[in-house]
């Protein structure tokens, strides 16, 4: 029993990372008009950079965070223009191309990865990050404070995206464009900058995801950002385009399933349960769950 | 003849031949990844039963071409109609499922990869000679078969669903029915190049089938460009062997200059550097240059 | 029964000046050297077909196309290619054909929306506009979606109106109204009308639109065809064939 409590918890740490991660791809999906697929690589680069900041710092992790922020929302914003100027050629907006734009991105930061840092190999973060001494213990499975931390937060960052998004203007503001992209230009919202604005806002919520990951998995690796990308994506469409809160529904659910599966059985072979699980779905509801938003 | 230019000739068949099954599926708008894991598994399969069945290499090729026929069929029964980011989805978690599956099972070699595969034809040099011809067989069939396509009837019906799925849908033409057939052929061809491609070096590697080779395979198409089978044709052998010019140290950052290019060719041109107006222009200049001066009644091209 | 005289001091130039403006998409020319003029105070009507370039005429206004010929300048300003936004922010804005309101969201989200510029002074505007259409208050949170038709309209007018325009334009306001309900939807813009707002209207409906309005304008195939009073257009036989018949 105390097993299936620990990898519950560890499942919606899990859960409400890859909740985080759904939704700045869902965010960008629905106000940039963009699929970008990289996302979680450039979550992974950012990563990698709170490493560097921390190896640099002596574990300083308020400007290890710090830094993992910047750098996401700094790549995103880069890209952005790269992005818009690949919708303008269209007649009708391709999103497809956008796809293929970020597959593009994404390449180029895995490579990056395995060349520039660390000469390829997987990288560590120091183990003071998770909090050493464990909160729970039941026979193998532990629960260390990071990873209560890494619930925590994650729970609160859901918490206040949501609450930004139905409670705030700029988040009135991304939901009209989201619904009708032409009514809201006819509202007089400024379409290219609230566009920017949920590029720098999946940034920020990239950074977050880092730093949460950082701490949750203690590790990184050039192909971890495949990996979560395959996954996230999965979500996404099991949950519907564009769907916030199936997202959310499914995104809680993987992990929970994810970290029940390796509370019993080893950890490679969760992985592809996991997948196959998803695949089924999708092959028999390729539009989603719940429908199909775009 | 000499190997490096042995492995040219057939690495960039085996490129040329997996464009073109990207190629089928994408000219409707499908992505469809799931390609490598047809290599991969057919691939395997094949080295499983000429190492461990001791059974002839043309049955295992055969094995691989009819196994990438099975995966592709069945799996296009639920997606032949499905979105394309569900298609590249579908894909990706197939290669990750595959790959991991391989990784852990020892009878295929698990994470070391099979080795030692015999010879084809009992000499290296029989060997070498007989995978080229299939390879360049495969590649004038495989042309020949996708340029019919694309100006029959059905590639022109491939077009509009690329352009407005559900317009063309309203028209009466059997989506699902075009997809289970682009992708069951693409599915095909990857399962025999799979096998063709291990072969080639004698041996099986998970890093033979690694997402990277999408990577590869959608600058080639993108970066050629995905209107017309010429693009990759000019695109294949040029974007593998250039960087094969390149110093080492250059040349292992060969998938950054491929991403770089990709996006490069997005932004300022979407279609690819061989479009169907290039091909055109190029082959009525062609034709003119064969004819006479005067030709008052030349057909006027519709482009 | 027309109303009078417009309300206040004749303005010595017109609030909105459309000046001889082309616009196209791609080859379709949907306006030629169009010409439209509306000054303060006034209820101005568009009357024209389907198709006749009502729609674009007041996009262009609004700042959604720019004009390949011709000017427009509104308080004065030339505002060809400036965008909607900053038009909205100096006071024009659009009450869409079709209504155009955000029908997964709430009232209330609908209206704050209106003044995502000028979200200070939001609550002012609000308690105004549920005073005009009590019926917004009370539905305030319910979400759009769940509105008639009528209430959708009125919905979309206030959403305008928390952006304190000073040019209304409302694109077919009767589309797919009742009878009945395309009555009060006009008791509105009249009552606005009296309140200050000026409004520049388009319709298919010309007889109550003339009814309600002091000038009008005829659009056929993107060009002014036919401008005068209300009551001179509602008197023009042609006018009279093409658009009052039975």
């Amino acid at each position: 029993m105390e097993v299936f409590i620990a990898q519950v918890i560890n499942g919606l740490a899990l859960g409400s990372i890859y909740v985080l991660l759904v939704t700045g791809f869902n965010l960008l999906l629905l106000v940039a008009m963009i699929i970008h697929f990289a996302y979680p690589q450039v979550v992974v680069f950012s990563m990698y950079i709170i490493w560097l900041v921390l190896g640099l710092t002596g574990n300083n992790l308020l400007l290890g965070a710090l830094a993992g922020i910047a750098s996401s929302i700094l790549l995103n914003l880069i890209s952005a223009p790269l992005f818009q100027k690949v919708m303008e050629k269209r007649a009708e907006v391709d999103i497809n191309t956008t796809m293929v734009l970020s597959m593009g991105i994404g390449m180029i930061i895995t490579d990056v990865l395995s060349h520039g840092f660390n000469k390829g190999h997987p990288i560590a973060f120091p183990e003071t990050l998770a909090g050493g001494e464990a909160i729970l213990r039941v026979g193998l499975i532990s629960v260390l404070p990071g990873q209560v931390f890494s619930l925590v937060v994650g729970v609160v960052a859901v918490s206040s995206f949501f609450l930004l998004l139905y409670k705030t203007r700029p988040g009135r503001a991304f939901r009209a464009i989201a619904e009708d992209p032409n009514g809201a230009r006819l509202v007089g919202i400024p379409l290219l900058r609230t566009g920017l604005e949920s590029y720098a806002l999946s940034g920020l919520l990239g950074g977050i995801i880092a730093l949460l990951l950082s701490v949750l998995l203690g590790s990184a690796s050039p192909g971890l950002g495949e990996q979560v990308a395959h996954k996230v994506l999965a979500v996404s469409i099991i949950a519907g385009l564009g769907n916030l809160v199936g997202g959310l529904v499914v995104g809680l659910f993987l992990g929970i399933l994810e970290a029940i599966v390796q509370g019993y059985i080893s950890g490679t072979w969760s992985n592809v349960i996991a997948f196959v699980v998803m695949l089924v779905i999708i092959l028999a509801k390729p539009n989603g769950l719940f429908g199909l938003k775009l | 003849m000499p190997l490096p230019l042995y492995y040219f000739l057939t690495i960039t068949a085996v490129n040329l031949l997996m464009s073109w099954a990207l190629y089928l599926p994408y000219r409707m708008g499908h992505l469809h990844f799931i390609v490598v894991a047809n290599m991969a598994i057919s691939g395997y399969t094949a080295a499983f039963m000429v190492l461990s069945l001791q059974l002839p290499f043309w049955l295992a090729l055969l094995a691989g071409f009819l196994l990438g026929a099975l995966v592709g069929y069945i799996v296009a029964l639920f997606i032949g109609d499905a979105p394309t980011f569900a298609v590249v989805i579908v894909g990706f978690t197939f290669i990750y499922i595959t790959r991991t599956v391989i990784e852990n099972t020892s009878a295929v070699g698990g994470t070391m990869g099979l080795f030692g595969l015999p010879n084809v034809g009992g000499s290296p040099a029989a060997h070498r000679w007989t995978i080229l011809a299939i390879l360049y067989g495969l590649v004038f069939l495989v042309g020949f078969l996708i340029h019919r396509f694309d100006r029959s009837q059905l590639g022109r019906a491939a077009s509009a669903v690329f352009i407005d799925k559900d317009l063309t849908a309203s028209l009466g033409i059997d989506i699902k029915k075009m997809g289970i057939l682009l992708q069951t052929f693409s599915c095909t061809l990857a399962g025999g190049c799979g096998v063709l491609y291990g072969f080639i070096y004698k041996s099986f590697h998970l890093d033979y089938f690694t997402f990277h080779v999408i990577g590869i395979l959608m600058t080639v198409i993108f970066v050629g460009g995905y209107t017309t089978l010429w693009g990759t044709v000019l695109a294949a052998p040029v974007l593998y062997g250039v960087p094969l010019l390149f110093p080492p140290e250059i040349a292992s950052w060969r998938i950054v200059i491929y991403g770089a290019l990709l996006i490069l060719v997005l932004v300022l041109k979407p279609e690819g550097f061989i479009t169907t107006r290039f091909v055109h222009t190029i082959g009525s200049y062609w034709s003119r240059k064969r004819r006479q001066p005067t030709l008052p009644n030349r057909r006027k091209e519709n482009l | 029964m027309a109303p009078n005289d417009p309300i206040g001091a004749p303005p010595s130039r017109a609030l909105l000046t459309i000046d001889r403006i082309s616009v196209s998409y791609g080859q379709v020319s949907a306006l030629k050297n169009a010409s439209v003029e509306v000054f303060r105070g006034e209820i101005v009507v568009l009357i024209g077909a389907n198709g006749a370039g009502k729609t674009t005429l007041l996009e262009t206004a609004l700042g959604t196309h720019t004009p390949s010929t011709g000017s427009i300048r509104f308080k004065g300003k030339a505002i060809e290619g400036v965008p909607v936004d900053r038009n909205v922010r100096n006071g024009i804005c659009l009450v869409p054909e079709g209504r155009g309101v955000f029908a997964s969201m709430t009232v209330l989200d609908n209206l704050l929306l209106g003044a995502h510029h000028n979200i200070r002074n939001a609550d002012k505007h609000l308690r105004r506009v549920y005073e005009w259409f009590p019926i917004l208050q009370k539905r305030r949170d319910q979400i759009a979606r769940t509105l008639s038709g009528g209430e959708r309209q009125m919905l979309a007018i206030g959403r305008a109106l928390m952006s304190s325009p000073e040019l209304v334009m409302v694109d077919e306001p009767s589309i797919g109204l009742a009878p009945i309900v395309v009555n009060d939807i006009f008791n509105i813009l009249r009552m606005l009308n009296r309140e200050g707002y000026t409004i520049l209207l388009s319709e298919q409906n010309a007889n109550k639109a003339l009814r309600c309005a002091h000038r009008g304008y005829v659009l056929e195939t993107g060009t002014v065809t036919l401008s005068g009073t209300a009551d001179q257009l509602l008197n023009d036989p042609g006018v009279r064939e093409a658009y009052l018949g039975a």
